[in-house]
This record gives structure tokens, sequence and C-alpha cells, in this order.
């Protein structure tokens, strides 16, 4: 009967592993693997492909706040009103001659709301807008 | 204005969308929550960042004049860096890891004779572009990614050819695994089909865990494409969770058990046949054990409807519901009466309620029936369904059947995707 020797190790408790031992002992030759001897290997890159970015520049910026309109624009993350409320308090009293007004962007987090960007456009200087939370 | 917290999405967020140089002054974290006095407090101390008194630096941004590089116009395609990385087989693991190109465990080298033999798993072209993959539809830019790419990533999960369908249907449902929110999503994918068998992937014992290669390599490649493919997963930039989730490693992969399942198969009840090879994806906050808590022990026989409403009632309505069901518990059901899926979600859409009182302590629930004009009349006493539709209740099987347990998922089905297609 043949016997299947790393079954019955396996039911012994033994691990068959030790059967290397005996082929080591009638001296045959292990190989050794690419890995370990320092061979070079060749791995291609998994990224996907990036969008290309068109610069934008940026809005001009102002001689002086003096008289100016800032809108002060609330991108809903919670909070935000609150904060914006103190930075109006803090125009009031540090620069009173600025007017600011504070407006809450529609839709969500990122998207364009573009009756508001007319709007500054039409009656605001500047924008200072309040993301995240 | 952006807390610091989120310093690094702003900057790189501002500059992939064309402005590299965008002004931005930063506060102490979080705003939320603090009231009116410390929030002022915040304006009249440091910018975090630069150290420099916030306030004055809020109006330099918007008064000293623009430099040149802030004036530039013109395209840049920003580099994912070379097509090859070629070095020993240990550097090699630590550039993949080291460059986040990995869920930070051993992977499988991607080299060119393993690519071009995973890609035997599929009929497509190489270079037929799947779609666009981001963090956050709207948030983020949106890359864009081929079958080669998936099928490199799927080679560095550990997957075999034959599974190359079922990771190109997941990557064609465009749901990235690593959502770029705080919240710390997760993603579940059901998949139906006599495909299961034939690939062995388990339902039975242990099904959702670390048991099986197909299982388990499926899974871990939508994560490893989910960050490759769609830039998700950057943590700072494009990946805020602040806890992170378990689950993300492998995802949920649930392979329906159709065999034992009473019931119609899932795919099935979407309005695909049931010879069809189908995966349908999930999102929402993951999934937890059902057995043992609230509702568990309700007799004379286990009341599985009963103990499903404790566990829904906690959830947050944002999301769905999905119930995991050891065959055992839907067996147990259909002796109580509810011999269709149907009648289950319908059961439990119309008795998961909770009052006006605890909806309004959930930080995200209530849905619809706390908002618009119908509430305008409610009291804190009254009982609101706590999703508004069936289609929002979902049930699948999946088991060994070593024990009539469940699991829960606050998680929404999103799209399904033949995998037959991808063959």
């Amino acid at each position: 009967m043949k016997i299947n020797r790393r079954k019955l190790l396996s039911l012994l408790g033994a691990s068959p592993a030790i059967l290397a031992g005996s082929a080591a002992a009638q001296g045959r030759k292990t190989k050794a693997s690419p890995e370990a001897t320092g061979a070079k290997f060749e791995g291609l890159n998994p990224h996907g492909m990036p969008p290309a970015i068109q610069l934008v520049s940026m809005a001009p910026r102002l001689a002086s706040l003096d008289g100016k309109t800032i809108y002060l624009i609330s991108d809903g993350f919670p909070g935000a009103d609150h904060f914006l409320d103190q930075i109006a308090i803090w125009f009031k009293k540090n620069l009173p001659s600025v007017t600011t007004q504070y407006r809450l962007k529609k839709g969500g987090f990122a998207d364009e709301d573009p009756a508001l960007w007319a709007e500054i456009k039409d009656k605001g200087n500047a924008v200072i807008m309040a993301i995240g939370h | 204005m952006v807390t610091i917290a989120f310093k690094d999405l702003a900057i790189s967020t501002a500059a992939k969308r064309g402005m590299p140089h965008e002004r931005i002054c930063f506060t102490p974290h979080p705003i939320w929550g603090k009231s009116d006095e410390q929030m002022y407090a915040y304006l009249e101390g440091n910018d975090p960042v630069t150290g420099k008194p916030l306030m004055p630096e809020v109006i330099a941004a918007l008064t000293s004049p623009l430099t040149a590089d802030e004036q530039k116009t013109g395209t840049v395609t920003p580099s994912v860096g070379p097509p090859t990385f070629v070095e020993t087989y240990d550097n090699l693991q630590k550039y993949y890891m080291n460059n986040g190109m990995t869920d930070f465990m051993p992977i499988i080298i991607p080299t060119k004779e393993k690519v071009e033999a995973m890609l035997k798993g599929t009929s497509h072209d190489p270079e037929e572009l799947i779609g666009e993959l981001t963090p956050a539809r709207g948030s983020f830019p949106a890359w864009k990614f081929t079958v080669r790419h998936v099928a490199i990533n799927a080679v560095m999960a550990g997957a075999e050819p034959e599974y190359l369908p079922i990771i190109l249907a997941i990557a064609a449902s465009l749901l990235p695994s690593l959502s770029s929110s705080t919240n710390s999503f997760a993603t579940a994918a059901v998949i139906n089909g006599p495909l299961r068998d034939k690939l062995n992937m388990n339902y039975g014992i242990g099904a959702m865990g670390p048991f099986n290669q197909v299982n388990a390599s499926v899974g871990r490649a939508w994560t490893l494409f989910s960050k490759n493919c769609g830039n998700c997963g950057q943590p700072g930039e494009t990946y805020m969770g602040t806890q992170g989730n378990a689950v993300n490693f492998g995802n949920i992969i649930i392979a329906e058990n159709e065999k034992d399942s009473p019931w119609t198969p899932f795919h099935v009840q979407k309005g695909f046949k049931k010879e069809e090879n189908i995966v349908s994806v999930f999102f929402g906050y993951g999934i937890a054990q059902g057995q043992g808590g609230l509702g568990s022990a309700i007799k004379p026989v286990p009341q599985f409807d009963q103990g499903l409403l404790y566990n829904f009632i906690p959830l947050t309505s944002i999301f769905g519901a999905l119930a995991v069901l050891d065959p055992l518990v839907a067996q147990d059901l259909v002796a109580l009466g509810y011999d269709t899926k149907e009648k289950l979600t319908d059961w439990l859409q119309k008795n998961a309620t909770l009052t006006v009182k605890d909806a309004k302590t959930m930080l995200f629930t209530g849905g619809a029936a706390l908002r618009g004009p119908q509430a305008a009349g409610l009291k804190d006493d009254d009982l609101i369904p706590h999703w508004p539709n069936t289609s929002l209740i979902n049930v699948v099987v999946i088991g060994g059947q070593t024990n009539p347990y469940y699991q829960v998922a606050n998680m929404s089905y999103s799209r399904s995707v033949s995998i037959d297609k991808w063959m």
C-alpha cells in the first residue's frame, strides 16, 4: 500500500514541511527564486489618466477695501453661516466703510451658482468664501 | 477661507481647478460647534499655517497686486509618472507602497507578462475607455481609465484572469470604493448568476470573510483601482475619512447564496434574467452584526422581522438598509409568512418608524418626512417612516447555515452592471 506521507503527517498534527529535510539530506539542489537573487523586474504603472488643467488667471485685486462691498459666501457646511456673521461683525468694528453681504450658495458643496456669481459681478467688489467644517 | 484640517485638500483642489496660487487663508479647526465668541477669537488670532494675524492676511489677499504666476493661463498636463518602474523585487514592492499605489500590503508586481495574461480574461480591447472615476463627483477632477488600467490593478490584487470580468463590471459602475467624505464610507458588491459557481466563489461559511481567492481579490482590486485609476484614497487630499473604515481593504463582497435562498435572487428582482451574471453595487456607512442585539431573542420562534426592525431603527435614513440574511433566517421568515422578499421589505418599510422627537436627534435622518409643507403640522410624538418607500430596503441571502444569524448594512443600492458584457 502506498503511503501518502504528507497526509499521514497532517493527521498526526505535524507539518509536511519536515519532508523538506529529507530532500535536503538526499542532496537535491533547490533553485533560488528570482526575487532573492536581486534580479530586476519591470512593473507597469497602475494609474489612470488625470484631466489636463486649464490655468485660470485670478481676478484683479482692489487697491483698498474702503467703501467696497464684500460678499460673504457659505458653501453650506455646518457653522459657515455663523462664522461669516462674525466676519461681518469684524468688518463693522474695524473697517466700517466696508459693506458685507451674506449669501448661502445654492446646491451641493461643489455646485456652481451662476445667479449668485452674476449678482456678485454686478453688485460686489470682492468675495470671501467659507469652505469646510 | 478654509479650516486647517482641509489645508492639503484646499491647495490641491485649487491647483487642479486651474488656480495653483489661489489665495487661501486658514482658521483653526473646527468651526462647527464653536460659539460666536470662539469664532471671533479665531478672527482676532493667527492663521495657523502662516502664523500671521488672520484678518490682516484676508485683507492683503484681497488687495495685494497679483504676481506674474497668479496671472498665468494655458494648459498643464499632470504627470502620473513613467509607464513602467524597473527595480529589484523588494525595491519595487517598497516603491509601489511608498508612492500610494497599494493598500499597504504586498502586491503581485504587475509585469507586462502578468498583465497580458490577465487581459486574456476579457474579449475587450485593452485600450477601451471604461469611464471616469473620482472620489466625489463634482468636487474632484475625474480621471479616465481603460481596461488595461483595471487589469494592472487586478494583477496587483492577486486576481486570476477569469475574475477580470467581475472587476471590470465593478469598475464600469463608476462607484469608487474610497469616497473623499469625512464620513469614512464603505462599498459593497452583490454578485449573482452562474459565474459564482463556475469560479467557486464563496457564499457559504465565512462568505464575507477572507476565505476565498475570488471574493478577496475582487474586493481588493476595487480598492486598488479606485486609488490608482481615480486618484481616490489620498489621505488629506482626496480622502478625508476621519477614522477610516476597516472594510475598505477588501470591501463587502457578497456572492448571493441563490441555491439555499427561498427567494428570488437580487438581480432577478432588479429585472435581469436568472442566468445573467450581474454585479450590484451599494454605498453607505457599512455593516454590523444583527444577532445578540435588541430584538434578537423575541419568542416564541425567532421573530426575525421584529429583530430586523430593532436593527433598522438606529440607522440613518440618508442611506437605505441592506439586510444580509443567512439562509436559515430566510427560511424562518418564509415560515412567518414572508414568502417573497417584497413582502418582507413592505412590512419593514411600514413598521420601521420613529417619533419626530427621535428623528430630530439624528444628524442626517428624518428625510423627506421632516422637510416640506407636511412637516409643519408634525408633533414630537408623531411617528414617521424611517424610509419613504420600499426601494430603499433590500435583502440578500448569504451564509453557510451554521446558525440563523444576519447582518444589517446602512447602505443604498446604487446600480447593477452586467458582468457578461465584460467577458
